[in-house]
């Protein structure tokens, strides 16, 4: 498998959240700042990366009937080295995510990986799974927090861009502050946003299938 | 009476105010996984809450007399997801034994709670809170009731949107989802609610 | 005996990967533990000077439920420690109080509130209300002066109620 193939099916017609359904919780609940959605990703995409690398190795030492507990142990420690690492270097992030980052332990994404893709290949295709599952994962979340932070806060950026203190900063203004929705930013918006970039990557995913048909046929 | 009154609290907290999926966002997958029956997303709940109340009260016990003694609380995570997984074999195992009847309506989704971050979420939260070994026992119990309350109103809503009349590109998941938010909707209606 | 045997070789595996994963983490935890602590008291340290700067400040003895700690400031007043609760959980904050029992400054700590709703209380346009205030506050639905956030009515009650809290802490100290 090409690694540009791997990529065009981390990012579209295999990306973990938009079309496997795989770790919404996390997706959900944090993107409703710019700077949220890519400390989240990248957290996510190092933890996959390093525990697709580990269990790719162990994968013919762990016995068949305790590999789930044995992924999730090597998962756990990940996730707690990335969680001790960003409270002591980043402690903003780690403020501004909370409980959701021991809770990648628990995020489909990373367990469904390790069992699907690198308890079965090699090291070096499952690092690259892990790398382009990550970038998969971060863009749909990037996607998100710009939407969900345009409409419910009306500015672009927050805690990136602008001025203020890192991670609190007040992003790049594009909505006077009285018209936003703020209700985008509350729950109920993280379902509907979600909802409708689903839909519209399943439209997507189709209409590509359909091209590749056509070019097959006329060939 | 004023414990009474925190329970109270926190168990109308927990099942209405911040219901686990609606508003805190945890245990999304099996809310959208098994939602599609009734029934069946009955059974999943009960076993969620059971779950829920043994976890709760299990990882606060094997945090204060273990991991706070030793400082260890960096351990948290990795413990905690241990001591999930094997209560949830545990509780398998000795339903098959003792309550064959139960596991055969249970036995199906055991396996699959020990991923469901509301219960991981649970354990983490009632030690974020400081909460007492009651007071966590009630969250976790309550935390289930709200879960269960939510995937039952959900799994009804979305037997009719099976054969709804709706664009092509949102058939299925996308449209659970936007029901999903319009019931996230009606929940906001409770948030702010305090009683005392 | 093959059948005890798998079984060993299960719990050996099994075990030897959490003593390793327990391990790192040991390692882990001993690079960062001063980082962690470090940070936490600058940004104490931080929240302290700015709410009311001063050279030193003195540590008080405390017992009040919500009162974490507290700090004579010089003679330039005090600085008390609140934890309250808010919408998503705890709010930890600082509060100045002047030698007049006015509040000279309140600053956030840490807090979970909701992003763009409650997350708005650590806004200085928010927090200079309460400065140079005395006496009991409320917020103006409750009959009192402070602009509560828009859509985070609880956040404000719960910032509000906790500069009430290092208030009354103040008065019985003086």
């Amino acid at each position: 498998m090409s690694f540009k193939k791997q990529l065009k099916d981390g990012l579209l017609t295999n990306n973990p959240v938009l079309s496997q359904l795989l770790g919404m919780c996390s997706t959900m609940a944090i993107t409703t700042t710019l700077f949220n959605g890519i400390g989240m990703g990248l957290s996510v995409m190092v933890i996959l990366i390093c525990s697709n690398v580990v269990i790719s190795l162990l994968r013919k030492v762990i016995p068949d009937k305790i590999r789930i507990a044995a992924y999730i142990v090597v998962i756990a420690g990940f996730v707690t080295m990335v969680d001790l690492l960003l409270k002591a270097y980043v402690p903003a992030l780690s403020e501004s995510l909370g409980v959701f980052i021991p809770l990648i332990v628990v995020n489909c994404i990373i367990l469904g990986r390790a069992e699907a893709f690198a308890s079965k290949h090699g090291v070096l295709a499952s690092a690259a799974d892990g790398l382009t599952q990550g970038i998969g994962y971060t863009a749909a979340l990037v996607v998100m927090c710009i939407i969900r932070e345009f409409l419910g806060s009306g500015t672009f950026g927050k805690g990136v861009f602008g001025a203020g203190s890192f991670g609190a900063t007040d992003g790049i203004r594009i909505l006077p502050e009285q018209y936003p929705a703020l209700l985008v930013i509350l729950p109920v918006g993280g379902f509907l946003t979600l909802g409708c970039l689903i839909a519209f990557t399943q439209w997507l995913n189709r209409r590509i299938a359909q091209k590749e048909a056509q070019k097959e046929a006329v060939e | 009476m004023s414990t009474f009154i925190t329970l109270f609290t926190i168990s109308l907290n927990a099942i209405l105010a911040e219901n686990f999926i609606l508003v805190k966002f945890l245990g999304i997958c099996p809310f959208m996984g098994v939602s599609k029956k009734t029934d069946t997303a009955l059974g999943m709940g009960v076993a969620v809450i059971f779950v829920m109340a043994l976890a709760s009260a299990a990882t606060w016990a094997v945090n204060e007399f273990l991991l706070i003694r030793l400082g260890l609380e960096y351990m948290q995570t990795v413990v905690f997801i241990l001591v999930i997984a094997a209560l949830v074999q545990f509780v398998e195992m000795f339903l098959q034994k003792a309550l064959p009847a139960l596991y055969q309506a249970l036995g199906i989704y055991l396996p699959l709670i020990t991923t469901n971050c509301a219960v991981l979420g649970v354990a983490l939260l009632n030690i974020q809170n400081g909460y007492t070994f009651i007071e966590s026992v009630v969250y976790g119990v309550t935390g289930g009731i709200g879960f269960t309350l939510a995937i039952v109103l959900f799994s009804s809503v979305r037997e009719r949107l099976e054969d709804c009349d709706c664009p092509k590109a949102f058939r299925g998941f996308p449209l659970a989802l936007i029901a999903a938010g319009l019931l996230a909707l009606s929940f906001m209606g409770f948030s702010g609610f305090k009683v005392f | 005996m093959k059948n005890g045997k798998y079984i060993l070789r299960l719990t050996v595996t099994l075990l030897l990967i959490t003593a390793v994963v327990a391990g790192l983490l040991g390692f882990v935890n001993y690079l960062t533990e001063d980082k962690i602590a470090a940070g936490q008291r600058e940004k104490a340290k931080n929240a302290m000077q700015e709410v009311l700067p001063a050279e030193n400040y003195e540590p008080l003895e405390v017992s009040a439920e919500g009162i974490n700690a507290a700090y004579r400031a010089d003679d330039l007043g005090y600085v008390v420690d609140v934890t309250v609760n808010g919408f998503g959980g705890a709010i930890n904050m600082m509060v100045g109080i002047d030698a007049d029992g006015r509040v000279a400054g309140v600053s956030i700590v840490s807090h979970s509130e909701t992003a763009s709703l409650g997350a708005n209380c650590t806004r200085e346009d928010f927090r200079t209300q309460f400065s140079g205030a005395e006496g009991t506050l409320a917020v103006v639905k409750d009959g009192g002066t402070i602009e509560a956030l828009t859509g985070a009515t609880v956040t404000s009650r719960a910032v509000t109620s906790g500069v009430n809290l290092a208030l009354e802490f103040v008065k019985g100290v003086q």
